[in-house]
């Protein structure tokens, strides 16, 4: 709607008088008879007796204010001046988005499946460091691994310390599994997340979510992981996390930025093909 | 102040008889007027509520208290539930939709202005009835007796062998005669905002108080029906000596449960929605922002709505359900939590980064806020089956409830009052005042439901007639019932302020609160027919369009 648009809502009406429903006392005639018609069983048979004729009575006045016609009065218009003042100030507006007659922030972001992408090459990078702590500080690759399978996997929490550096397959596709839909899920999230830090990819996938995740850890994995809990070197750990935010804010980085559908009325963001949707959008063009 | 505009021919108009007066009241079938009757019936109701209270809390002050006999004390529980729900909080919600729907979708009147006048009066008639039976229900104790089977009735204590004479009855009939007047109020509430909108008012453009109405008087209608069944089947046990709740005779006392708790778990929502209503409407025009995610917040609203058509039984864990039916009611109750909170998530981001003026209907919307949360976390923790074990029918029961009731109900219906008391009096109320009732009844709140939470995790059952001292229930006894004070004190000036601003108070012009729907681009009070056009509107916020029109929705 551009300003021209907007008319007075108020106005001369030009009326002398308004027809409105004429004033009835057979609504609350009946009203009452019902009451008394049900007052009677705890009281009278009288007070029923009573009660049903002034219902019917009112019924009848009811459908003779409205049959064949409706009793109207006229209501005499007092005109008034529609006077609409307001105190807001009058401000200077930015000019980030000329062809739009109100912007919403931001005008472009990164699309959802960015964080997805994200999500996905952050895992490979959390693993590869994952298992260069393995063989580094333990000698085996499968350590991390059995660790993690042990989150949901009853068999690796049995594992003794001298089995927890061998290769088991069920814990190694539980493993595999656990991490794959974990990454996804974490980069979906970190997708929807995209367009409150549009600026800064990287701060957010590589500082604010590893340091709030870790915390997360850090408070719940007694309860989730108690192997894992007892046996985690938090330093590197915690390297890993960051591994993962980085290289998901980079691949996020080099993803083509979209324009933010915010503008677009919830109908059409929802894909409904309805009347007038494109209603709550509007540019100075096209109005 | 936004607009000097001052309805003053309808101010100065000249004095007419009393009998002038009242005979325009009685027949009125202007929704304006029949609001106001609702109000004024509903705030008559809460003080003689509020007395029944006063009177069970002067009982619990202190252990092994005589101050009402048992029998009264049994009466004053059941006449203060059922009036507080039936005959101050309905009234009170359809009085504001009566008014305010026609006035913000831009009709004159509602769609059946006779229907409406019939079901106020069917409603405040039921109301009476119930309470006759202070003078003429015989009931176990002789003449004169109230309801004493508490506001949900359970069988088989309502059997006619276990109460005797006519004040199970009243309960009923009442009940029965006002639920019809909600019906037919319901049903008009529907008909109004589907079919008599203003041009140009789509359903997306509609100010959220008539889509919240909108949900409010679907649920009047899906849950009210279930309790006028029973209360049918009920009196014909009574009466006619069928055994629907005779458990003697192959009937069943939980059925009656089930049949009370389908309607008594809506009627939570009938009640809570429309103070989300008046939350989404206060909160945008006291930040200086439109409200947040308004897609989101009719969505919110009608799941709220569906989903509380799928909780009742959490109100009978303790009764003693199969593990199934427990999982599936803790589980639908824990979702109610999620649009719920949803819902306040937005209206902390249209407060957040807003121009806020701390107006008192800003600050009881703000307390609102706040005790609603705690109610609905205390709501998650008794969706716990095993919890509710523990604490079913103790007072941290009742405390929660009247968190919910009270800290959001009544708090969002106080924010309301003083929102739209200058659009119906056409003067504005005394604000001092007004700020003292805020923070004693806030401090009489707090003083009586947070601390009532800790008899009941002591173990305390609710509807005790008085208790053994040295349970480590006395001190909190005292406090809670403090409290109540607090908040009588309140109430009186909040009754007292509204009388007197409506004859003394300042003129408040048609918009004191520079505010954006349309009922404030008419005159205060507004005329009978509401608008002399009807407007025409283009966006959520018709009144910014016109102060803006550099820049409007």
């Amino acid at each position: 709607m551009s300003s021209m648009d907007a008319q007075p809502v108020v106005e001369k009406s030009g009326l002398d008088t308004v027809k409105l429903p004429a004033p009835t006392a057979w609504p609350i005639a009946m009203a009452f008879g019902v009451t008394l018609l049900s007052a009677g069983l705890v009281t009278s048979e009288t007070v029923s007796i009573l009660g049903g004729i002034l219902a019917v009575a009112g019924a009848v006045g009811w459908f003779l204010d409205v049959l064949p016609h409706e009793k109207h009065v006229s209501v005499p218009v007092e005109e008034e001046a529609g006077v609409v003042a307001v105190s807001r100030r009058k401000v200077e507006r930015l000019p980030v988005a000329p062809e739009l007659a109100r912007a919403l922030l931001p005008l472009e972001t990164y699309p959802i499946s960015a964080g997805v992408k994200g999500g996905l090459a952050g895992a490979v990078a959390m693993a590869v460091l994952a298992c260069l702590y393995g063989i580094v500080n333990q000698g085996s690759i499968w350590y991390p691994i059995n660790l993690l399978a042990a989150t949901i996997y009853g068999q690796s929490m049995a594992l003794t310390p001298a089995t927890l550096t061998g290769f088991h397959l069920d814990s190694f596709l539980l493993a595999c599994l656990l991490h794959l839909i974990t990454s996804l899920l974490v980069g979906l999230m970190y997708g929807a997340m995209l367009p409150m830090f549009p600026r800064r990819p990287i701060l957010l996938g590589g500082v604010i979510a590893p340091v709030m995740w870790s915390g997360l850890i850090h408070n719940i994995l007694g309860f989730i992981n108690p192997l894992l809990d007892q046996k985690i070197d938090w330093l590197w750990f915690v390297a890993s996390q960051f591994a993962f935010g980085i290289v998901a804010g980079l691949v996020v980085v080099k993803q083509a930025r979209v324009r933010t559908r915010q503008v677009l009325p919830f109908a059409m963001r929802a894909g409904f093909e309805t009347s007038g949707g494109a209603g709550g959008t509007r540019s100075k063009e096209n109005p | 102040m936004a607009s000097e505009s001052i309805a003053i021919g309808r101010l100065d108009a000249p004095a007419r008889q009393i009998g002038e007066i009242l005979h325009d009241w009685v027949t009125t079938v202007d929704h304006k007027k029949l609001g106001l009757l609702y109000i004024m019936y509903a705030i008559l109701f809460l003080v003689i509520g509020g007395i029944e209270a006063t009177i069970m809390r002067i009982q619990l002050i202190v252990p092994h208290n005589n101050f009402v006999s048992p029998q009264v004390f049994n009466e004053m529980f059941t006449m203060h539930g059922t009036t507080m729900i039936f005959f101050v909080a309905m009234p009170i919600v359809f009085g504001f939709g009566n008014y305010f729907v026609p006035l913000m979708i831009g009709a004159r009147d509602m769609a059946f202005p006779r229907l409406n006048a019939f079901s106020f009066w069917i409603s405040a008639f039921g109301g009476l009835l119930l309470y006759f039976s202070f003078v003429g229900g015989n009931g176990l104790y002789g003449a004169g007796n109230a309801p004493d089977v508490g506001w949900f009735a359970y069988a088989p204590l309502t059997a006619k062998a276990f109460s005797l004479g006519h004040s199970t009855d009243f309960w009923t009939l009442g009940l029965l005669v006002s639920g019809i007047g909600s019906i037919g109020t319901a049903t008009n509430l529907i008909a109004t905002v589907l079919c008599l909108r203003c041009p140009g008012m789509t359903l997306g453009k509609m100010p959220l108080f008539a889509w919240m109405n909108l949900v409010m008087a679907g649920l009047v209608l899906l849950a009210v029906s279930p309790l006028t069944a029973a209360q049918v089947m009920l009196s014909l046990d009574r009466y006619l000596g069928a055994h629907f709740f005779d458990t003697q005779a192959g009937g069943s006392a939980v059925l009656w449960m089930h049949f009370f708790w389908i309607f008594g778990h809506p009627e939570v929502y009938v009640l809570v929605i429309p103070a989300f209503a008046f939350v989404s409407e206060i909160i945008p025009v006291f930040s200086r922002k439109p409200i947040f995610g308004y897609p989101i917040m009719v969505g919110a609203t009608v799941s709220i709505g569906f989903l509380s058509f799928l909780v009742w039984a959490h109100h009978m864990f303790t009764v003693g359900m199969n593990s199934y039916a427990n999982s599936f009611f803790a589980i639908s109750t824990m979702l109610v939590g999620v649009p719920t909170g949803i819902k306040i998530f937005n209206w902390i981001a249209t407060m957040w980064g807003g121009k806020i003026r701390f107006g008192t209907p800003m600050l009881f919307c703000i307390a609102f806020l706040l005790q609603f949360l705690i109610a609905g976390l205390t709501g998650i923790m008794l969706s716990v089956a095993p919890f509710d074990w523990q604490l079913g029918n103790s007072y941290f029961v009742v405390a929660h409830f009247h968190y919910v009731i009270v800290g959001g109900i009544l708090f969002g219906l106080f924010g309301a009052f003083y929102y739209w008391f200058p659009k119906m009096s056409g003067r504005m109320y005394n604000d001092a005042l007004s700020k003292w009732h805020f923070w004693l009844f806030l401090i009489g709140f707090h003083l009586t439901f947070d601390f009532m939470h800790i008899p009941g995790l002591l173990g305390m059952p609710r509807r005790i007639y008085t208790y053994e001292p040295g349970r480590g229930w006395d001190v909190w006894n005292l406090i809670v019932t403090i409290g109540v004070f607090f908040q009588g004190a309140g109430i009186l000036i909040f009754v007292g302020n509204l009388l007197w601003s409506s004859l003394k108070g300042k003129f408040a012009g048609n918009d004191p609160w520079d505010a954006w729907t349309l009922e404030w681009s008419t005159a205060s009070p507004p005329p009978e027919y509401n608008f002399a056009t009807l407007p025409t509107v283009n966006s959520r916020r018709p009144l910014w369009d016109i102060k803006h029109p550099e820049d409007p929705d």
